[in-house]
């Protein structure tokens, strides 16, 4: 087991040493992508660490990161473990509240942010941060009239940082070396779809060790490798991939230009790798489908032709066997006439691996990667463990999150709870010394999901522990299977499945604006807005028929008898969704509850 | 901001369509640096006021001067030359091409090669063009336009439209920005994006803007001074707070408003 006695910072600056001059990151700016070099790379954060050391940050203090993904948000990250400093990252979508309730929890004593949105947002509630002495901001549009003393230009805090690398010019190295593997090098906020986020401590060591001995055995990451940054970069997931792997692995980083921007960014780019979360790959899928049916006959013909092609030989490949020969001419001519031209439109032609993560995510999505000749592979864990227990390191298994990875020790408990031990499981939650007792003991880390394994060692997901529905029958049902089923459908963004404790399930279901209003576009329905397109009664029949055919694949226990359709979008404003869009139950029960007392009238 | 000189001064415009004044001697002197709204009820002149500044009316009497020059009697082509630069109520943007093409069109006044270099495309221009690029690509991250660059403007709902308008006219790089009505038929949050955007072109890029709008909002909010005008008469001048306590003003136009 190499490399696990090391920090982040450590590995910066042997990256710089060793690729020098090789392209590190790429940010589109002006319409052109500009390229920084691993050297620069280490410069930057070289001079915003001294910068911050000047303004009086110091090893054991917090600093927060607020703003959107861009190559600062990196540097600014490791800056300040630069320091012996701990980093905290808040989702740029949190309100004001929210970002108030991490700053002032984690004890941060500067806070980088993004833009003027931002900077709003901290100075409305900067007289409950009495701990906070500094704003720091990268992008100063629109703030000549700011004249808040927190607040400082990022580029003023490189240049006070420039000078004093100047005249010192050890001063990075020697503050580097004093850093310590099992050093708290960032708490990532978990979501927390249950009552306020928690702090998860992550050090250096664990974060490496899990890397290294874990995640490179299912997807195999080489210097080769390109991904694009566009998850929020304060999530364990993409934190990893964008910053904690880079270092590790020397692969090249891009930085969407915007977030409009990012379906465009990926076929320019055309990632090596591409990670998304399930709601990013359903959109993917059910665009493909809504496209296929808006083309000309023709077209549609040859799709449906093909398609069984591209399952079969998906079969043979998860399995890692050759197609037989047949087929495997059958699936290049599958490939010139229609696979490749969909792979380029969604940017995944030089994509060896789609990996889903962050939330369960329906089988029949993957499947449908897989037709298209891309590897896909779902992957388990939680930010606890630096993101990863398990990922199909050999064959793929419809369904299966795949195996134990070899960072970790594994076990499920008698009930199926998912418990694992090991150098990867996080330092507990910061300042919530409760919380930490309840999920480790004895050095095991009880994930609260329930999970089976097969006779081959593949660990299946069937829950969270807390969401599964027990109905008045006694029947032990888990909801997000169903739920990820309906969301399938091009028309149902988010579904909701009720029915613990009731005699039968029914759902909450909050319609896809864009695909249902298309449809009813096409359909002649006259609608004005959301509201008046989820209550159209034609919308209601067409969701029916969804919903049906999601039952057919279902047992008789766990169909859905009734459903509602939700006349608002779930917001992260209104406190439905968290900031990883993941739905909080307890509200929406309550916030719906005449509703589903309806349904069970 | 050094002491403020007049950038553009309008003395005793008159203009007549046979048998309607549209507008009566007025003068405004607009300073360097400000926003300077002009407002008034249907018809009462303000567009008129903009025509002939940019040079598609010829002022019947009295005089524009901008920066000193005479601007009655120029070609609407030289007035641009100037640095004055207008976004129009009616989107007038090239429908058929892109947004990128309609920015770097803008950019005409600012292109130093002939017909003949350009056709063979080579050393100044080519650099020229590369020059021209990047000033556009400046407006487009400004106006976060990014992920619009390649799609033609009819395809672009009209809040976009505007702001493309809006983005044509910056890409001259203007001294004065001449804006008619760039939040009509707008929703509340386009509008509050247009305003955001107008102060900053004001204040970061030290453009002076003359802007004529309806929304009464927006206007006091933007505005360091107002003209008011009624029936082609200036009927009051001063900053907004002023102006929303002037007794003819409320009868004039806000009086009628709030009627409606």
């Amino acid at each position: 087991m190499k490399h696990t006695d090391t920090t982040f910072p450590m590995l910066l600056l042997e990256n710089a040493r060793r690729y020098g001059r090789r392209v590190a990151m790429r940010e589109k700016y002006k319409g052109i992508w500009q390229e920084i070099s691993w050297e620069e790379y280490l410069n930057r954060v070289r001079y915003l660490c001294l910068g911050l050391l000047r303004m009086g940050l110091k090893r054991g203090d917090h600093a927060a990161i607020l703003g959107e993904n861009c190559p600062q948000w990196i540097f600014s990250d490791l800056a300040v473990q630069g320091l012996g400093a701990v980093s905290v990252g808040i989702y740029p979508t949190n309100s004001k509240e929210q970002v108030q309730y991490i700053l002032e929890h984690s004890r941060s004593r500067m806070v980088v942010v993004k833009d003027q949105e931002q900077v709003d947002k901290v100075l409305a509630v900067k007289d409950h941060l009495p701990e906070l002495n500094r704003v720091v901001v990268m992008d100063m549009r629109g703030l000549r009239h700011y004249e808040d003393p927190l607040i400082i230009s990022y580029a003023d805090v490189e240049a006070m940082g420039r000078e004093l690398g100047d005249t010192e010019s050890g001063r990075f190295q020697e503050l580097v070396t004093q850093t310590a593997p099992d050093d708290v090098a960032f708490i990532v906020y978990t979501s927390g779809t249950t009552g306020p986020p928690k702090g998860a401590m992550i050090s250096h060591r664990s974060n490496i060790h899990m890397i290294v001995n874990g995640l490179q055995d299912i997807l195999h990451f080489t210097d080769q490798d390109t991904l694009l940054s566009y998850l929020p970069l304060c999530h364990i997931l993409e934190r990893n991939l964008s910053m904690c792997m880079p270092l590790v692995f020397g692969y090249t980083i891009n930085f969407a230009e915007s977030i409009d921007t990012v379906q465009e960014n990926i076929r320019e780019i055309s990632p090596s790798f591409f990670a998304a979360v399930p709601r990013i790959l359903e959109k993917l899928h059910s665009a493909i489908n809504i496209r296929i049916e808006d083309s000309t006959r023709f077209k549609r013909l040859v799709y449906i032709l093909f398609e069984p092609v591209g399952k079969r030989t998906a079969v043979h490949r998860m399995n890692r066997q050759r197609p037989p020969f047949q087929w495997l001419l059958l699936y290049g001519l599958a490939y010139w006439c229609i696979y490749r031209a969909m792979r380029k439109k969604m940017g995944l032609l030089n994509c060896r691996c789609v990996m889903s993560g962050g939330a369960p995510i329906a089988p029949e999505v993957l499947a449908f990667f897989r037709s298209l000749g891309i590897v896909a592979v779902e992957l388990y864990g939680l930010t606890e463990t630096c993101g990863t227990i398990s990922g199909p390191h050999h064959i793929i298994k419809h369904g299966s999150v795949g195996e134990p990875c070899g960072a970790v020790e594994f076990k499920l408990a008698p009930d199926g709870e998912i418990m694992v031990k090991g150098d990867s499981v996080f330092a507990g939650y910061y300042r919530d010394p409760e919380s930490t007792q309840e999920i480790i003991e004895n050095g095991w880390l009880y994930t609260g999901d329930m999970g089976e394994i097969d006779e081959d060692g593949h660990l299946y997901i069937v829950d969270r522990k807390k969401d599964i529905i027990i109905t008045s029958g006694g029947k032990n049902i888990s909801p997000s299977e169903i739920e990820n089923k309906m969301k399938c459908s091009s028309y149902i963004k988010e579904a909701i499945v009720i029915g613990d404790g009731r005699k039968y399930l029914t759902a909450l279901i909050q319609i896809e604006y864009e695909n249902v209003g298309n449809w009813a576009q096409n359909n002649k329905i006259a609608y004005t807005t959301y509201k008046s397109l989820a209550r159209s009664r034609d919308v209601f029949e067409l969701i029916r028929d969804e919903v049906n055919q999601v039952n057919e694949t279902l047992a008789q226990v766990e169909r859905i008898k009734k459903f509602k359709l939700l006349d608002k979008e779930l917001d992260q404003d209104d406190e439905e969704l968290t900031a990883t869009q993941k739905v909080k139950r307890k509200v929406i029960a309550e916030r719906f509850q005449e509703e589903i007392a309806e349904m069970y009238a | 901001m050094t002491a403020p000189s007049t950038l553009l001064a309008i003395s005793s415009l008159s203009m007549r369509f046979g048998g309607i004044q549209a507008t009566k001697d007025v003068s405004i002197r607009v300073e360097n640096g400000e926003i300077y709204s002009i407002i008034g009820p249907n018809g009462a002149g303000k567009t008129t006021v903009f025509n002939c500044i940019s040079g598609i009316y010829r002022a019947q009497a009295g005089m524009i001067l901008f920066k000193g020059k005479e601007l009655i009697g120029m070609k609407p082509h030289k007035i641009a030359h100037l640095g004055i630069a207008r976004a129009f109520q009616n989107i007038e943007l090239f429908r058929g091409m892109t947004v990128l093409d309609n920015l770097m069109s803008a950019r005409g006044p600012h292109l130093e090669y002939g017909l003949l270099r350009a056709a063979v495309f080579l050393g100044k221009c080519a650099k020229e063009e590369v020059r021209n690029r990047d000033a556009v690509e400046e407006i487009i991250e400004f106006l976060d336009l990014q992920h619009l660059r390649k799609s033609p403007v009819s395809s672009l709902p009209y809040g976009l439209q505007k702001r493309v308008e809006l983005g044509r006219a910056l890409s001259m790089k203007p001294a004065l920005l001449l804006v008619d009505e760039p939040v009509s038929g707008m929703n509340l949050e386009e509008t509050e994006d247009m305003a955001r955007y107008l102060l900053d072109i004001n204040e970061e890029m030290g453009i002076t803007i003359l802007l004529v709008e309806h929304d009464m909002g927006l206007v006091m909010d933007l505005s360091d001074r107002i003209a008011v005008l009624n029936f082609g008469l200036k009927i009051a001048e001063g900053p907004p707070a002023d102006i929303a306590a002037n007794p003819e003003v409320v009868s004039a136009y806000l009086g009628q408003k709030q009627a409606e």
